[in-house]
C-alpha cells in the first residue's frame, strides 16, 4: 500500500475545492470525495472495523461535509484535518453507541488491530507529526501505547483497562497525566 | 489540577475518544455553551490531528458516492430549511449575544433583527429568520421567499402550548411602525407555508419579524400581548 506524502496528506490543493463545495458545487464535491474518501474511510474503518457499518457512517460523514462546508476556515485547519475531525467524531459516536465487534466475542478482530502495529512506524512524517511523536516518546512506553490505542482503535477507558490489564481508575489517571504531559510538551 | 487542567483532560479525552457514550454526549452538549471547553477541544484536535496522517487509506465501495449524492438530494427535497439547521446551530452563540443585547429593548413586545443584517443568499429573494425560545435553542425557523411570495415556518424546539396560539408579526416604519399580524402559526416540525400578504418587496426586505404567544385564536387586541420570541434574521446560506 502506498502512503501519501505529507505534502499531499496536508492537502493544500483541497482548499479551493472546499471553497467550491461551500458554494454548492456538486462537481467539486465529487472531486473532493474522490481525493479524500480513502483517507477518511481508513480512519473510520480502523475505529469501527466492520465494513458495512463503516460505509454507512462514511455516507453520513460526507453528507455532513456537504452541509457544513461553508463553516470550513482555511486559517484554522487543512481541509483534510477538518474532515478528519468530522469523521472521527462520527465514528466515535457510533462505536460508543453500539459496539459493532465485542472484544470478548471476537478476539480475532482485536488481533487485526494489534497486528496492524504502530502506524507511526510506517511513514514519512510531517513536521507536526514528528513533533507530536517526540512528545509521545517522552511518555512511559505502556502509557504511550494506551494513548495510541485509544486514538487509533477508538477504545474506551473500560476497553483499554481490559486490553492492558489495569484497573479503569489507573487507566483514567494515566490518560489524564499523559494528556497534560503532551500538552505541556507541545507548548500549545 | 488547575481549572485549565480539568478542562484540558476532559477535552483531551473527548478528542482521544476514551469517553463512554453518556460522557461524550454530555461534553458535546457542554461545548455548545462553554466557550473554554469548546476552545480546549479545538486545541486538542490541532494537537492530535497529525496522528491521522498515519492511518493507511482504504478505498470504500465504488458505489458509495452515488449513495451519498442521493442522500443529499433527498435532504434538499425534504424542505428548504433542512440544510440551514446545521448553520443555525453553529451560530447560536452569536445570536445569544445579540439576544442579550436585544432583550434590553424587548420591554413587552418583539425583538427582531433588521433585514439589513442579512446578506442576500444565493437563491435570490429567499430570507431566513430564526426565532429563539430562549438563549439555548432555536424555536422557529422562518423563510420568506419574495419571488413566490410564500413564507414558510417550521418549529424546531417550540412545542404547542395548551390554550395558546403562536402569532407571527411584521413591523416596519413603512407600515406605520406598529406590529401587523401575519397570522397564527402552528408549532409543527415540518415547514408550513403561508401566503405572504401583498406588502411591497422593499417593505418586507427592511421589515422586522416577531412571534408572540397569545391566547388561543390570536391576540384579542390586534397587537402582541403575550411573551415574545427573539427573532433573528439571517442569511439563508453562508
Amino acid at each position: 500500500m502506498t502512503l501519501q506524502k505529507p505534502a499531499e496528506a496536508a492537502g493544500a490543493g483541497l482548499v479551493p475545492l472546499m471553497r467550491r463545495v461551500a458554494e454548492r458545487d456538486r462537481a467539486a464535491f465529487a472531486e473532493l470525495y474522490q481525493k479524500t474518501s480513502a483517507k477518511l474511510y481508513g480512519i473510520v474503518l480502523r475505529t469501527l472495523r466492520r465494513r458495512d457499518i463503516a460505509e454507512e457512517v462514511l455516507q453520513e460523514i460526507y453528507v455532513q461535509i456537504w452541509e457544513r462546508a461553508h463553516q470550513y476556515d482555511a486559517t484554522r485547519a487543512s481541509p483534510l484535518g477538518w474532515m478528519a475531525v468530522i469523521a472521527r467524531n462520527r465514528a466515535l459516536d457510533e462505536v460508543r453507541r453500539k459496539r459493532p465487534v465485542s472484544l470478548d466475542d471476537a478476539p480475532e478482530a482485536l488481533q487485526v488491530a494489534v497486528d496492524a502495529g504502530d502506524p507511526l512506524d510506517l511513514l514519512e512524517q510531517s513536521e507536526a507529526l514528528q513533533r507530536l511523536r517526540r512528545c509521545l516518546d517522552r511518555l512511559e512506553p505502556d502509557r504511550r501505547q494506551i494513548v495510541l490505542s485509544a486514538y487509533y482503535d477508538g477504545l474506551s477507558r473500560e476497553e483499554l483497562a481490559r486490553r492492558f490489564s489495569h484497573p479503569v481508575g489507573t487507566i483514567k489517571s494515566w490518560l489524564h497525566r499523559s494528556l497534560l504531559q503532551l500538552r505541556d510538551c507541545l507548548g500549545q | 489540577m488547575t481549572d485549565r487542567d480539568e478542562i484540558d483532560v476532559v477535552a483531551g479525552e473527548f478528542v482521544l475518544g476514551t469517553l463512554d457514550a453518556g460522557e461524550r454526549a454530555s461534553v458535546a452538549a457542554r461545548r455548545q455553551r462553554e466557550e473554554a471547553l469548546d476552545a480546549a477541544i479545538k486545541a486538542w484536535e490541532q494537537r492530535l490531528g497529525a496522528l491521522g496522517e498515519a492511518v493507511p487509506p482504504v478505498a470504500p465501495d465504488a458505489g458509495l458516492l452515488s449513495k451519498i449524492e442521493a442522500r443529499i438530494d433527498a435532504r434538499a427535497m425534504a424542505g428548504p430549511l433542512t440544510d440551514q439547521v446545521v448553520t443555525l446551530e453553529r451560530r447560536a452563540r452569536r445570536w445569544r449575544r445579540i439576544a442579550v443585547a436585544a432583550s434590553a429593548l424587548a420591554a413587552c413586545l418583539l425583538i427582531a433583527i433588521g433585514v439589513r443584517e442579512v446578506t442576500r443568499p444565493q437563491t435570490a429573494g429567499i430570507y431566513t429568520a430564526v426565532f429563539q425560545k430562549d438563549d439555548a435553542s432555536p424555536a422557529f425557523l422562518l423563510t420568506v421567499n419574495l419571488d413566490t411570495r410564500v413564507l414558510s415556518i417550521r418549529a424546531v424546539a417550540a412545542q404547542p402550548q395548551p390554550g395558546k396560539s403562536y402569532q407571527l408579526w411584521i413591523v416596519s416604519d413603512k407600515l406605520g411602525g406598529v406590529p401587523r399580524s401575519l397570522g397564527l402559526i402552528e408549532a409543527k416540525h415540518v415547514p408550513v407555508s403561508h401566503p405572504l400578504p401583498g406588502y411591497e418587496r422593499a417593505v418586507v426586505e427592511t421589515a422586522t419579524f416577531g412571534i408572540s404567544l397569545e391566547p388561543a385564536g390570536g391576540s384579542p387586541t390586534g397587537r402582541p400581548t403575550g411573551p415574545a420570541f427573539h427573532a433573528k434574521l439571517i442569511a439563508a446560506s453562508r
